[in-house]
Order: C-alpha cells, then sequence, then structure tokens
C-alpha cells in the first residue's frame, strides 16, 4: 500500500497525519463505507472522523434528507446513529488502525450526555475526540449549544474532565463572534478546533409548497459555503495561534486550491466532506496538488505553510488601483 | 432501534467502480425518456439486476444521480440505463452527447434474489429497467418462467408488438409485449390508463390479479413478486402480494449523496424485528423487503 509523500505528513495534537486531510464526520460513516470503493484507501487521508454518536441509539430525521442546490447541497441527516455502546463494542474492533487515525464524533442534548459518550469514548481504542456543538438539524444540543459561548465553554469543559485524548472542537458558523467562542473553548481546555460545520438553509418545492427536506430547516455544505469557512477560519487562527491549538479548516473544499487557501489562512488540516460524492477518488489528487505547489514553493513541510497569509496593509488598500469608485 | 449494518468485514471492499465511460449511444423517446450506454467495464461484469450506478450529470450540477442498470453486457462492457428526465440534474444528463465522457460509479446495492419458478416482475415508468435486467437474468434459468407487467402513462420506450407467448387469465385484446422480452422468450404484458393499443386499460396490479387468478392454487405457490416503480404502485403491488401471500422484493429509490453508505442521506423507514430502522436506500438497498416498507 502506497502512503502519501512523507512531505505531507505532520504530527498533530500528538497524533502523525500522512496527510494533511481529514475525511469529515457524517460524509464516511464509520470508517470502511468509503472502501467499497476501488482505488479509494483511507490511507491517503490523515484522519476519518466517524459519524456523529450519541449515549442511545438515534433513528434520526425523516426523508428526504438531502438535496443538491447551486454549488452545494442540503443535509439534515439528525446525527442517526447505533450509540455509542454499539459503536466502541462492534465498529471500532473491525477498524485498521494501521490504515489512518480514526476521531470519533460525539453529540448530545446535554451536557451530561456529552460527558457521557466522551468517557466511554476515552476508554477506547480510538485516536482522538471531535466535539460536535454545532450540528444543525437536532432540536436539542448541537447548535443551539455551539451559538451560545457559554453553554460551548461548559460542554468543552464536561468532555476535558474525562478524557486526556485530543480534543478537537467542531464550531458553528451559524454565530456572530466566532473567534469569541473559541477563545472560551480554549480556555475550557480545547485542543484543536474544526471550522465549520454547515450553515442553516432550506430550500423549496413550490410545486407542492412545502420545503424539500423533511426536517424543513437543513445544514448547506459544498463549494458554495467556502468563502465564508475561509474567513472563519482565519478569525479562529487570530485566536488559536497564541495557544498553539491548531485547526481543522473545512467548508467547500473540492481540490488543491481550495486546501492550500486554508492552510494560508491558517489551517494545519484541512476537512474533506461533499467534495467526495461528486468525486470519490479525489484524495490522491488532492495530495498531489498540494505537493505541486510545495515544489513550485519550495516548501520542504506541509506544516511550513500554515498561517503564512500575507493580509493587504491599509495603505495597500488605500492606494491599490482594484478600486473603481 | 435496529441500525444500517455498517460494514464490520472487509469483503465488501473494491466492489465499487469509478470510470470516465464514454457515451456510445444517447436516443430520446417520447415523455422526455432516454436511453443512455455508457462503456464501462468492470461495471459490466459485476452489475447484478436491481442494482444500480451514480452517475455525474455536469459539472453545473457535481453531484451525482443514483439510475437503475436497465442492461449489462459483461462482453462488450456496455451499460444501459434507461431514465426520465425529472428536474435539473437528468435535464443536464439528457444534452450529454455520444463520444462525450461521463464518470460512472457502479455497480451499487443489494440485487434482486429469485428463488420462485414463477417470478411475477412489474416495472412502472422508470421503474422498467431493473425489471429489464431480472428478466435477462432469468432467461438462463431453464426451469424459471417469469411474466414480466410493465405499465407506463406516457408512451412506452418501445415499440410493443403482439405476443406469441400465451398466458393464462389475460383479458380479451390484452396482447402487447415488449419485443426484446419477447426475443428472449420471456412473456411481457403491458398495461396503461391511456388506451394504447394492446395494452390492458388499466393498472399493473389488476392485470396481475388477472393472471393470479387464472393460476393454481399449486402454480400460485411459485409465485413470487418483484417490483420497481412509482411510490403508489409500489404500496399496490405490495398489498396484492399481501393478498395472495406471495412474498415480493422492491426496488426503491431516494435522494442521494454518497451512494456508498457513508451519509445514510438516502434512507427508508424499514420495519425490523426491534420496531422501525431507517436503512440506507443504496447499500441496505436499493433491495428490499416489500412487506417490511409498505
Amino acid at each position: 500500500m502506497s502512503q502519501p509523500d512523507p512531505r505531507l505528513a505532520q504530527t498533530f495534537c500528538g497524533m502523525s497525519f500522512a496527510s494533511p486531510l481529514i475525511l469529515l464526520s457524517g460524509c464516511v460513516g464509520f470508517g470502511e463505507e468509503y472502501t467499497r470503493i476501488e482505488g479509494f484507501s483511507n490511507r491517503d487521508c490523515g484522519a476519518i472522523c466517524l459519524k456523529g454518536t450519541t449515549a442511545a441509539p438515534r433513528s434520526g430525521n425523516p426523508p428526504h434528507r438531502i438535496y443538491e442546490t447551486s454549488s452545494g447541497m442540503l443535509n439534515a441527516i439528525g446525527l442517526q446513529n447505533p450509540g455509542v455502546d454499539h459503536v466502541i463494542q462492534n465498529i471500532l474492533p473491525e477498524l485498521d488502525f494501521n490504515e489512518t487515525r480514526f476521531i470519533a464524533n460525539v453529540s448530545g442534548s446535554t451536557l451530561e450526555e456529552y460527558r457521557e459518550v466522551t468517557r466511554k469514548f476515552n476508554d477506547s481504542p480510538i485516536d482522538a475526540i471531535e466535539v460536535n456543538i454545532s450540528c444543525p438539524n437536532v432540536k436539542a444540543g448541537g447548535v443551539t449549544f455551539g451559538n451560545d459561548p457559554d453553554m460551548s465553554a461548559k460542554v468543552v469543559e464536561a468532555c476535558r474532565e474525562v478524557t486526556a485524548k485530543p480534543l478537537i472542537i467542531k464550531l458553528s458558523p451559524n454565530q456572530t463572534d466566532i473567534a469569541g467562542n473559541a477563545a472560551g473553548c480554549i480556555e475550557a481546555g480545547a485542543d484543536a478546533f474544526a471550522v465549520i460545520n454547515t450553515l442553516m438553509g432550506m430550500a423549496i418545492d413550490i410545486e407542492n409548497r412545502r420545503p424539500y427536506i423533511g426536517n424543513n430547516q437543513s445544514g448547506l455544505s459544498g463549494p458554495a459555503i467556502k468563502p465564508i469557512a475561509l474567513l472563519k477560519c482565519h478569525q479562529v487562527y487570530q485566536v488559536s495561534k497564541a495557544h498553539d491549538i491548531p485547526i481543522i479548516g473545512q467548508g467547500g473544499i473540492t481540490n488543491a486550491v481550495d486546501a492550500i487557501e486554508f492552510l494560508l489562512a491558517g489551517a494545519s488540516a484541512v476537512g474533506i466532506g461533499t467534495a467526495l460524492f461528486y468525486d470519490p477518488l479525489v484524495l490522491p489528487k488532492i495530495n498531489q496538488g498540494i505537493l505541486d505547489y510545495m515544489h513550485r514553493h519550495k516548501i520542504q513541510c506541509i506544516t511550513e505553510l500554515t498561517g503564512t497569509l500575507q493580509l493587504n496593509s491599509a495603505d495597500s488598500v488605500l492606494t491599490g488601483t482594484g478600486c473603481s469608485c | 432501534m435496529a441500525s444500517p449494518s455498517y460494514s464490520a468485514n472487509k469483503s465488501h471492499r473494491n466492489t465499487i467502480f469509478v470510470v470516465d465511460a464514454e457515451i456510445l449511444r444517447h436516443e430520446v423517446y417520447p415523455g422526455h425518456q432516454h436511453i443512455l450506454r455508457v462503456q464501462a467495464e468492470d461495471c459490466a461484469r459485476q452489475a447484478r439486476p436491481g442494482q444500480f450506478a451514480h452517475l455525474t450529470v455536469d459539472r453545473q450540477r457535481p453531484m451525482r444521480r443514483p439510475i437503475s442498470i436497465m442492461r449489462a453486457s459483461p462482453d462488450q462492457g456496455w451499460v444501459d440505463f434507461l431514465y426520465k428526465v425529472a428536474g435539473e440534474g437528468t435535464r443536464l444528463l439528457s444534452q450529454r452527447k455520444a463520444g462525450e465522457t461521463i464518470s460512472v460509479m457502479g455497480p451499487i446495492g443489494k440485487p434482486f434474489t429469485v428463488k420462485e419458478k414463477k417470478p411475477l416482475l412489474i416495472g412502472g415508468g422508470v421503474g422498467m429497467p431493473p425489471m429489464i435486467c431480472l428478466a435477462e437474468a432469468l432467461r438462463r434459468q431453464v426451469d424459471v418462467q417469469p411474466l414480466v407487467i410493465l405499465g407506463s402513462e406516457i408512451p412506452f420506450p418501445f415499440d410493443s408488438k403482439p405476443s406469441q407467448l400465451m398466458l393464462q387469465g389475460m383479458p380479451d385484446g390484452v396482447i402487447g409485449g415488449m419485443p426484446l422480452l419477447e426475443d428472449w422468450g420471456i412473456a411481457s404484458r403491458l398495461a396503461s390508463l391511456q388506451g394504447y393499443p394492446g395494452c390492458y386499460e388499466g393498472y399493473v396490479t389488476d392485470l396481475a390479479k388477472h393472471w393470479l387468478e387464472a393460476l393454481s392454487a399449486d402454480q400460485r405457490a411459485q409465485v413470487g413478486v418483484y417490483a420497481c416503480g412509482p411510490e403508489p404502485m409500489l404500496r399496490a403491488v405490495v398489498n396484492l402480494a399481501r393478498e395472495y401471500q406471495l412474498p415480493v422484493q422492491v426496488s426503491l429509490e431516494e435522494f442521494m449523496a454518497c451512494a456508498v453508505g457513508g451519509c445514510a442521506g438516502c434512507v427508508v423507514a424499514v420495519k425490523a424485528e426491534q420496531g422501525v430502522a431507517m436503512q440506507r436506500v443504496c447499500v441496505d438497498g436499493p433491495v428490499f423487503d416489500g412487506l417490511r416498507v409498505y
């Protein structure tokens, strides 16, 4: 089995990532689903975030759960999962931890549920724990916690108390001050951030005068949200860099250019989700595209790229020639 | 709650193939129906009746569209799809021309499994393709005598012709069949409310009932029902199967994103031992026990 080029490797919160590409929670089931495809390999990514997991099994939302929109898609799955005990007893033992790193994604409706699920994953072989305080498609918990900075910090604190594994906080874009929220999460014990989850949206079938999505509202992903995700990633980096807290930048990445933009904006790794639906063999293509860029810019290690964005100065903005007013 | 069967062992690996496939033929039929033939060798070799492929339609709409496999030639490496323009994605697909390439990902899903000597295949509208695929597989089985009933409210995407294969219980004048099936020696009859010549004027399930009523109890015990089509038709087919106490398998469709079981976007509620389970149409289906979904 071939591994990505060693120049793409890094240590992220103590874990060795073979590539900066992270497969996003909710897109790849529990880590084995995409391996049905010939030519797809878990070894082409740095880590896989497993499907959001709760204390008890959840059957999720009614159909339709998926709808394509311009340059993106809406989804409202509703955290369908078999529950943490099933995941730990039946799914984790079947994963090949030599292939990549596996990250659990913890969701809950109450503080106690977040704590309980995290505690159980702490006693499992999982490599890290992502705390989902940004799911837009459930009635309790999720984004209602993630949009309230005090609650966000409390969730992080509750999870921190019960695990020494890397704790990655998945932040919502559906809030006013994402950087302020990130600062509170760092104080509460966050080790890393995933920026961003989906944006809340809707699509309507005008013939039936009903939303296409069974849950009515849903989360928007795909290239449509990339500029928003990029700015949020940059904003969180302004807070996190002083603490050496790394970011997984994500939202609409479909190619190497997109991925490099996130790295420059402050991400150390990048999440791939909707792009897999377009092209399930996209991972080696993005890896190669990043390598080509590194070669052109004489960069030896992927970590040299993080946060190297050079902002336009106030002077150059005022005197720039691009403005027509 | 029962859950989808998230893969535990590794036997599922490398069973789906992604290829940039050349379009060999793309024919249009009345009612915005299209038959697409692509060169996709691995998919053609592995395809089983009831499976589908996930097709890229256009750069403007990069989400793939799941389309049932109608025919596959393992020897020549082509795969045929029949689809009807239903939205923006299939409209864009319909504009693709022979000689262009599209990304084909397949074959995907659990196929039909036929155990009975007298399988009754019922296809409605764009639900016809899996039935044609299943019929082609069954033609090689000497002791199996399938009947295919096809229904459509727009002109059929073929010219029907009077069948030479006699059937019990058919009302007078119901003689039209599908030539391709006839060539394979498989009996077929057509149903429509549109008054097409040679067709039964009514629902596919009513025509099926005529046939079932003409069978002896012993013959009826050898019948299994296989169906694909619009939801009201499938519901009626399952009710028919229930009435005659026949096993029934149905092929379902749903809006789909990954098509490999990763996103749980395409679920359907299935009655299971521990209650209702939301199962994925892509890999837990698309073929389900009809008695568990309706």
